[in-house]
């Protein structure tokens, strides 16, 4: 698969404070990638590093397998966080501009953005002044704005923020459009759920240095711990005694549905599930035997804290 | 820089402003307002003259015989009291009370004894005053008539052979340019004319270096400006926004020029019609104030025509856009620093300073355009637009213009790239701190 985007070494730090120390990492054509990190962490400054509005001190940023160029970054669409309209500007005429600012004729902006338009159902707004509407409409003016030339990568910054759940899905459904369509996608947000629902692959950051990347499901499946949840009829005393020295219990309590209860365990090291399903099976009734592999959240929170203690520990 | 991109910002600038309601009702009042106060002046003007009947009391019988016919006292030099729509005189040798003459419809007594010739005073008593015009033209009517007096008393010569004989000297300057002696003076009229452009350059600068400010600072507020530099170079667009408004400002003052211009025309006719007015100045026994007349009667024509009026306008052109180009930056810069339009007020004394100190300077040149200290600070591209145009005005070597003009670019181009900096220094800027301290931080392309 081919790389949109590939961030090698990239350092930058502003007087004594490192803010990207090393940071490396790749975007394949047509993925989703995630860039997670706490407040701080460098994130924003990657992004600007990308867009040429910040200039980094080391490493290397290609695009599409060039050097960088701001001829290049002209392929980029960018929705920043902090991002706005200008009020006193008619919504359509306002799209052509910054359609025109990316290198697009007015009359191909026009069409191309009345076509998301109606993709968007904001046909209506055309004429409307951005004063006149509301802040989850500005919110997708933009998000046209930000794709209408059709880039080959694009880079959201807390996309889904302002938005309602439906609107928030419709953004999201979007993304995953032009994700199967060939677009890269650099995504940053700190809405975890939005990240395990779209990204294939994350970058995660903490002050200024990659401490977690790879393929979401893959980071999942790594970081599972053994732990299982089982619902099933029975005792819970049968069911302990079936887990015998195959599996720690860590909770178990009724389930929402009368007559069933809902367990969760941890295998030991060397168990497989298989195994311990083919105990559990003798003992109890087993309605719903499920995997639970850890959630973003926990993997990024889990990073951090790797990455603090090792920086805390003393080097022996 | 692209400038397709330029172009584009150019034209968001132009078209946002230009089609707003407030710029079409701003360049459509100034004119309107300009005229209305013009025709307000001249009916106000005309409502106030006040007929004054002048009651002269010729004591001593030197302006003044007795008329066989009537037996009032007239005149002995008729043509020295010319008619007039708001000034008449009647004579006699001995007043009456002060209370009688004005009961008689008098407005102002005249009085003088005949110490007159000698000492050249008299009195001039009224309850109301006549109004300084008034006065001035009695003083010159009576003047005439006892030189008349006085031609008559103590020489040979007749009244018509006297004004014949007498002369004044007018002395006409000539100034020595490469050797050869060329029309010159009007030093008065060349520097008002100078200083006018410079006074019309720095209302420019100052107002539209306003509206820059407060375009920068409103694309900080409402978060346009990061997607913005990302896509065009902090340079590229704040010269795309300097350029804009700048168009702007060329729409409003060529609509400004056009309207105006049609206005005066159009008061002009009417006033000439006789629909506004009357001209006070046109009353019968007055020479006509025609301005060709008068401008070829004090030579002031002569000096506008002194003036290399192809290099005053490219001059104008030039300045403007060099002057627009260096603080217009210096505004953005201002305006990229601070979070608030309030917050840049301050700031922007210290950068409208030099411009406001070559201004006072300017006026230095309605007396004198070739001061020493208006050539330094022609040369110096802080105060060279409003300098230049009046050294332009009073004759300035072309090599210098072009010398001055190209030093002022320069800095303009060096000022529009600091400006490009700060701006974009100031996207990152997360507004906790502002000030000249951070503006200088980022200028040597430090900070956040």
């Amino acid at each position: 698969m081919s790389t949109t985007l590939q961030v090698t070494q990239l350092e930058k730090a502003y007087g004594p404070q490192k803010v990207l120390d090393g940071v490396t990492f790749d975007v394949p054509k047509g993925s989703i990638v995630g860039l997670l990190g706490p407040n701080g962490a460098g994130k924003s400054t990657l992004i600007r590093s990308i867009m040429g509005i910040v200039e980094p001190d080391a490493g290397d940023i290609r695009l599409s397998g060039r050097p960088w160029s701001r001829e290049a970054v002209q392929g980029i669409g960018y929705l920043p966080e902090e991002r706005g309209l200008y009020k006193d500007m008619r919504v359509g005429d306002q799209a052509v501009y910054f359609a025109q600012l990316k290198g697009m004729k007015k009359a191909d902006a026009t069409a191309a953005l009345r076509l998301w338009f109606d993709r968007l159902e904001v046909q209506g707004w055309w004429d409307k002044k951005v004063s006149d509407i509301s802040k989850g409409m500005a919110q997708k003016i933009q998000f046209i704005c930000t794709v209408v030339h059709r880039p080959s990568l694009l880079i959201l910054d807390e996309p889904l923020s302002g938005f309602d759940p439906i609107n928030a899905r419709r953004i999201i459904k979007e993304v995953r459009t032009l994700a199967e369509e060939g677009t890269s996608v650099l995504l940053s947000t700190h809405d975890m759920p939005s990240v395990e629902r779209l990204c294939d692959q994350v970058v995660m950051l903490d002050r200024g240095r990659v401490v977690l990347s790879g393929r979401s499901e893959a980071l999942r499946e790594s970081g599972w711990d053994g732990t299982q949840e089982v619902l099933f009829k029975g005792t819970d005393m049968a069911f302990t005694i079936a887990l015998g020295a195959l599996a720690h219990l860590d909770t178990s309590g009724p389930s929402p549905v009368a007559g069933i209860r809902k367990a969760k365990i941890r295998l030991r090291e060397g168990v497989t599930a298989s195994a311990l399903l083919s105990a559990l099976m003798q003992s109890v009734d087993i309605v719903e035997f499920i995997k639970v592999r850890p959630t973003m959240e926990s993997l990024f929170i889990g990073a951090v804290e790797r990455a603090n203690t090792t920086e805390s520990t003393p080097a022996s | 820089m692209n400038a397709g991109l330029i172009g584009a910002v150019v034209l968001r600038e132009w078209r946002t402003r230009v089609f707003k309601r407030s710029f079409l009702l701003g360049t459509l009042l100034l004119p309107i307002v300009s005229i209305g106060f013009m025709v307000g002046a001249v009916m106000l003007t005309e409502s106030s003259e006040v007929h004054n009947v002048v009651l002269v009391e010729d004591a001593p019988g030197l302006i003044t015989l007795r008329d066989a016919v009537s037996g009032q006292y007239v005149p002995r030099c008729p043509s020295c009291f010319p008619e007039r729509d708001n000034l008449s005189y009647h004579f006699t040798r001995e007043a009456p009370a002060d209370s009688i003459w004005k009961r008689q419809g008098h407005t102002v007594l005249v009085e003088y004894d005949d110490a007159v010739l000698q000492n050249h005073a008299g009195y001039l008593v009224y309850d109301k005053s006549p109004g300084a015009s008034a006065k001035r033209r009695i003083e010159r009517d009576l003047s005439r008539a006892m030189e008349h007096a006085r031609v008559l008393q103590s020489t040979v010569l007749d009244w018509s052979e006297y004004q014949r004989l007498k002369m004044e000297l007018t002395l006409v300057d000539k100034t020595i340019e490469d050797g050869q002696r060329v029309n010159g003076g009007g030093d008065e009229v060349r520097g008002t004319i100078g200083f006018m452009f410079s006074a019309l350059l720095l209302l420019v600068l100052l107002v539209y270096g306003g509206v820059i400010m407060r375009s920068v600072v409103e694309e900080k507020a409402n978060h346009v400006v990061e997607v913005l530099i990302a896509a065009v170079r902090p340079e590229a667009l704040l010269l795309g926004k300097v350029l804009g408004l700048g168009a702007v400002a060329l729409t409003q003052l060529v609509a400004w020029t056009l309207l105006s211009s049609m206005g005066f025309i159009v008061f002009q006719l009417l006033y000439d019609s006789g629909a506004v007015g009357t001209a006070a100045s046109v009353a019968a026994g007055e020479v006509p104030v025609d301005l060709l007349t008068v401008m070829g009667e004090n030579d002031v024509l002569g000096h506008l025509l002194n003036i290399n009026w192809p290099l005053m306008a490219a001059g104008s052109m030039a300045f403007f856009i060099g002057g627009y180009l260096l603080y217009g930056s210096l505004f953005a810069a201002v305006g990229s620093s601070v979070q608030s339009e309030q917050e840049g007020q301050g700031l922007t004394i210290p950068v409208t300073m030099p411009l406001l100190f070559g201004y006072l300077a300017a006026t230095m040149a309605i007396e004198n355009p070739d001061l020493p200290i208006l050539e330094w600070l022609g040369w110096f591209p802080l105060t060279s637009p409003v300098i230049m145009l009046v050294r332009i005005a009073g004759g300035v070597a072309i090599w210098e213009v072009v010398l001055s003009w190209v030093l002022l670019m320069l800095t303009a181009r060096l000022v529009l790239g600091l400006a490009g900096r700060i701006y974009r220094f100031s996207v990152l800027h997360d507004g906790s701190r502002s000030g000249w301290k951070l503006l200088v931080q980022w200028v040597r392309g430090h900070g956040k």
